[in-house]
């Protein structure tokens, strides 16, 4: 049955002035503990400091002081792992000579070299799990950033074509809205082959976010269920995948392939089939990583974590003598700047920020984002395509917050570099010698 | 809660339901199934004229090639019929939402002036769920409308305040947690999948079957028909024995053909608590698992009193002078007693032994399948724990690996009750050995009955069931969970590459043990357990 949008419709201005005159300004005084946390902020992954504390990075560009913004209470992997720093008068002098850039092309093709200011780019949201004006807050940033944002499997928008050298095109199993124009706009085109929040599974916009304009760029009609079936309906062994990859690479030449995977057992050799058949970036997307919308018991129970998964997946890599030949990414419940070192320290190159994103523009994680009882999406105008709630959140300030909160991230980064004596980001890499594991008290 | 698309996922019913069984009196027509097994017995009749050394071709059947394909396009694939049920009795709301009255009014009063004319900006909420949207807005908030979005604490922190609802949380125990509870309600309403936004919020790993992750595979699914190919997975079990290679007479007969039947989905429903005599409860469980086609323990008191007995029944018996009504195709020994099994076995029955997982359980085990016992069910107590402490991954793969040394574990069926929280442990309890899940906990859950007390030992929880239990409800609650459940069960199966779930009993490979993974990945850190410099 079709889903009814019923009666929604545009906010007047003054609606929208007094909306996020109200939403933002709560925000910030939640931030800088003007209020106490709200009891029920919060879980074992992100806890009410941990989103209380991007919120302040997002509008600071600072780390705050009264909220722990380094790790979470999940009693197991990054919020376990610290950093074993030097003494104090060995440390560098924090300064932007501390260079976080990152190399995504390091095979020496003669394609795109493509180097973002941080080890970081932006996940896959979709046109649909998401509005227009969150993927174009995320898309200015990235701009701003030299980075890149993937479009997710839901089309290329027309207003993400002016920022199209920012813009990385999402190839998955339903194929919507690929076409060869932005295959052939895109500096990375990217394979999903399966999303860690529910690894095996395809995906599934709900009805309910599937609205004019998203149906149109899907090639669908409004309000009905879209599926991406699992996996690739043409690829059953890596020889497809290497013919995937020639289609893609005879649209546009020039273009990194990057492959995104989830964290089965055999991660190891999925990555190295992976680069074979003719990946630059290997992206690994771990069990707790977010989603739109999936089933519960599909989160956490099958596949790995992150932290998990880097170390065999890096080891593998460089026993097959291909590690330096490629770039490994890694995301799925990597939260902060220290879960990013760790990442880094654990065997990674960098990773990609989905959730991280949407907190620093308003998410407390209530776990809506697939319409909820409203049937409308995020309330906080995030996860959703509806007229009235996508306006909650405008370009300019989605961008603002992001561009402050990235700067908050690089800084506390260059701290954990300086504080371990390295001067270039990608010298951490596969340091497990610089971490230790904490348990009781010291957690 | 929304509809996940396994909800209407279905495959082809073609083994006939009883065609395989030994049962002499079922074969001779004492299964009399009801409403629903009626279905099935009318594709079992169709079978029945076919001999066991005919081919199975359509002359065999007398049918031309056109009424083949019209016969095979009648086929049923296995289907769960679901239905709404509101609860009996609420459960408690997941927030509580407190509005300072005067801090709203004081808003609304700033809000008259500097939106004079813009009425619908002066009364906008702050809520898509409705919680403002009584007749008197915020001055009589609806909480259970509620999902902690927090909008509203945000927007107005001075006079709004939303809290988690501690009469929520202190439902169940520390094994089965509020969290399950509420899940399990409302899987038992809606039938369906439960599906959520955002990640995983827990905690990292964790103990018991949290400590599990099954294994997915990038590229290969069960099949190549369907959206996803989830579509033709079998959650078939065989309960009984298959002998580990056929034997044939002069003639080449097969002398030796399975003693089998098979059940629709890998969980059985297993005897409430001693501490809950209720008649009601066992009737629901009866009809519920006719309804599913599995199998509801009960004990063969009741099964007689309320006149129960059908092919979806087992009763636990206590001694040979135990009654069995007509249709049964199965029963359990409460306790292992030579004599009381020769005289179910000798009767034509299934006979399963219920074995506690306490003491010298494993030799036990293996003794009564030397003396031909060929279904076992094991209980642990109801967080998953032996008599020694250990949990069922542990145990379980310790009695499959017995059987499988012993060269037998075909000839063996493995059903295994206590510890079952959430549907997540259905294939996790398969892969770590067992043949069929059994579910008691759960099952009053779903109907609502509210546990207290000591929820680990078996027989010593206080149930309290809803007042005025309507059994036609509860009867759906606990059809809707199935099907909620085994929908979850094809949602890892698909995401394996597994076909059907007999493929996955004890196949350890399919998993990933949290604490392995972490020695394996930070095992050269310092002060990991174990490892590091």
């Amino acid at each position: 049955m079709a889903f009814s949008p019923g009666e929604v419709k545009f906010p007047t201005k003054k609606l929208f002035e007094k909306t996020t005159h109200l939403m933002q300004d709560g925000m910030n005084a939640r931030a800088f503990g003007d209020f106490p946390k709200p009891e029920a902020l919060g879980d074992a992954r992100w806890t009410d400091d941990l989103i209380l504390a991007t919120w302040f990075m997002a509008e600071t560009g600072e780390i705050p002081e009264n909220f722990n913004y380094m790790t979470g209470d999940s009693d197991g992997g990054f919020d376990r792992l610290r950093f074993k720093f030097l003494e104090e008068e060995n440390w560098l002098a924090h300064g932007e000579h501390l260079d976080t850039r990152l190399n995504l092309n390091r095979r020496d093709d003669g394609r795109h070299q493509l180097t973002p200011d941080l080890p970081i780019y932006g996940g896959g949201m979709s046109y649909g799990s998401v509005s227009v004006n969150v993927m174009m807050s995320r898309a200015r940033n990235s701009k701003k950033w030299n980075s890149y944002m993937s479009t997710g499997e839901g089309g290329y928008p027309e207003e993400l074509y002016q920022y199209k050298e920012n813009i990385i095109t999402q190839v998955a199993t339903g194929y919507f809205g690929v076409e060869e124009r932005s295959i052939k706009a895109s500096p990375i085109i990217e394979f999903k082959y399966a999303q860690g929040a529910k690894p095996g599974l395809g995906g599934h916009l709900l009805a309910a976010k599937s609205g004019g304009e998203v149906a149109k760029l899907r090639g669908s009609v409004p309000f009905v269920s879209l599926f991406s079936p699992f996996p690739f309906h043409s690829t059953y062994s890596v020889e497809d995948h290497m013919k995937h990859i020639d289609w893609v690479q005879t649209i546009n030449p020039e273009a990194l392939i990057a492959v995104k995977v989830s964290t089965p057992h055999d991660v190891d050799m999925v990555a190295v089939g992976s680069y074979y058949a003719g990946a630059h970036i290997i992206h690994l997307d771990g069990s707790y990583g977010g989603t739109g919308a999936a089933p519960e018991i599909a989160k956490k129970n099958i596949a790995m974590p992150i932290e998990l998964a880097i170390p065999k997946v890096h080891k593998f890599l460089i026993k097959e003598g291909v590690r330096e030949n490629v770039t490994l990414i890694a995301s799925g419940g990597v939260r902060t700047a220290d879960d990013v070192a760790k990442v880094i320290a654990l065997g990674a190159d960098g990773v990609v920020f989905g959730t991280s994103d949407l907190v620093a523009m308003g998410c407390t994680r209530c776990a809506n984002c697939e319409g909820g009882p409203s049937g409308r999406g995020c309330p906080w105008g995030l996860t959703t395509t509806d007229i009235e709630l996508q306006e909650w959140v405008q370009p300019d300030w989605g961008e603002k917050r992001l561009d402050n909160f990235y700067i908050a991230v690089q800084w506390r980064l260059r701290d954990i570099m300086r504080k371990l004596g390295l001067s270039h980001i990608s010298e951490l890499r596969g340091r497990t010698d610089l971490l230790r594991y904490v348990e009781g008290s010291e957690q | 809660m929304c509809v996940w698309p396994g909800k209407k996922v279905l495959y082809w019913r073609l083994t006939p339901t009883f065609g395989t069984t030994n049962n002499s009196e079922a074969r001779n027509g004492r299964c009399e199934p009801k409403a629903h097994g009626a279905r099935r017995m009318v594709l079992s009749a169709e079978f029945d004229h076919v001999s066991s050394s005919s081919k199975p071709t359509n002359e065999a059947w007398n049918l031309s090639r056109s009424e083949a394909r019209k016969r095979a396009d009648t086929y049923q694939r296995y289907h769960i019929e679901t239905a709404t049920t509101e609860d009996a009795w609420g459960i408690p709301r997941r927030f509580n939402v407190k509005v300072g009255k005067f801090g709203l009014a004081k808003l609304i009063f700033t809000e008259f002036f500097r939106y004079f004319g813009h009425w619908e900006t002066v009364f906008s909420r702050p809520c898509t769920y409705g919680v403002f949207s009584g007749p008197v807005g915020g001055f009589s908030p609806r909480p259970d409308l509620c999902v902690g979005c927090l909008r509203c604490e945000v927007q107005h922190p001075d006079f709004v305040t939303v809290t988690p609802n501690g009469e929520l949380r202190a439902l169940g125990d520390k094994y089965l947690t509020f969290h399950h509870i509420y899940t399990i309600d409302q899987e038992a309403k809606m039938g369906t999948v439960p599906v959520r936004g955002q990640g995983y919020r827990g905690r990292f790993g964790g103990p018991g079957f949290d400590g599990m992750f099954t294994d997915m595979s990038e590229i290969v699914r069960p099949s190549r028909d369907g959206i996803h190919g989830r579509e033709l997975i079998g959650t078939a079990v065989d309960i009984g024995a298959k002998p580990m290679h056929l034997e044939f007479d002069g003639e080449g007969n097969i002398t030796n053909s399975p003693s089998t039947f098979n059940i629709q989905v890998p969980f059985i429903f297993d005897a409430p608590s001693t501490t809950l005599e209720s008649d009601a409860v066992a009737r629901i469980y009866a009809e519920a698992a006719e309804q599913v086609d599995t199998l509801a323990i009960l004990p063969a008191k009741s099964i007689e009193r309320l006149g129960l007995a059908g092919p979806n029944v087992v009763p636990i018996v206590t001694c040979s002078g135990c009654s069995v009504g007509p249709g049964t195709r199965m029963v359990e020994l409460a306790n292992w007693n030579l004599e009381t099994y020769s005289h179910f076995k000798d009767q034509g029955y299934t006979v399963g032994v219920r074995l506690e997982m306490a003491g010298e359980w494993l030799s036990s085990l293996l003794e009564m399948q030397d003396c031909g016992v060929t279904v076992f069910h094991l209980l642990a107590d109801h967080h998953g724990r032996s008599g020694d402490g250990r949990f069922l991954i542990e145990t379980l793969k310790e009695a499959h690996m017995a059987l499988v040394e012993k060269g037998v574990r075909d000839e063996v069926t493995l059903l295994g009750s206590g510890g079952i929280a959430g549907a997540d442990n259905l294939p996790k309890g398969i892969i770590s050995g067992l043949d069929a899940v059994g579910l008691d906990h759960v099952l009053l859950v779903a109907i609502q009955a509210r546990l207290s007390g000591d929820m680990q030992n078996r027989d010593a929880v206080t149930v309290q069931l809803p007042k005025n239990l309507d059994p036609v409800w509860a009867v759906q609650r606990l059809v809707n969970l199935s099907c909620s459940w085994r929908d979850q069960m094809l949602e890892i199966l698909g995401a394996m590459g597994v076909r059907e779930v007999r493929r996955l009993r004890g196949e350890f490979g399919r998993s990933m043990m949290c604490n392995e993974l972490e020695a394996e990945a930070f095992g050269d850190i310092e002060g990991f357990p174990g490892g590091g410099q």
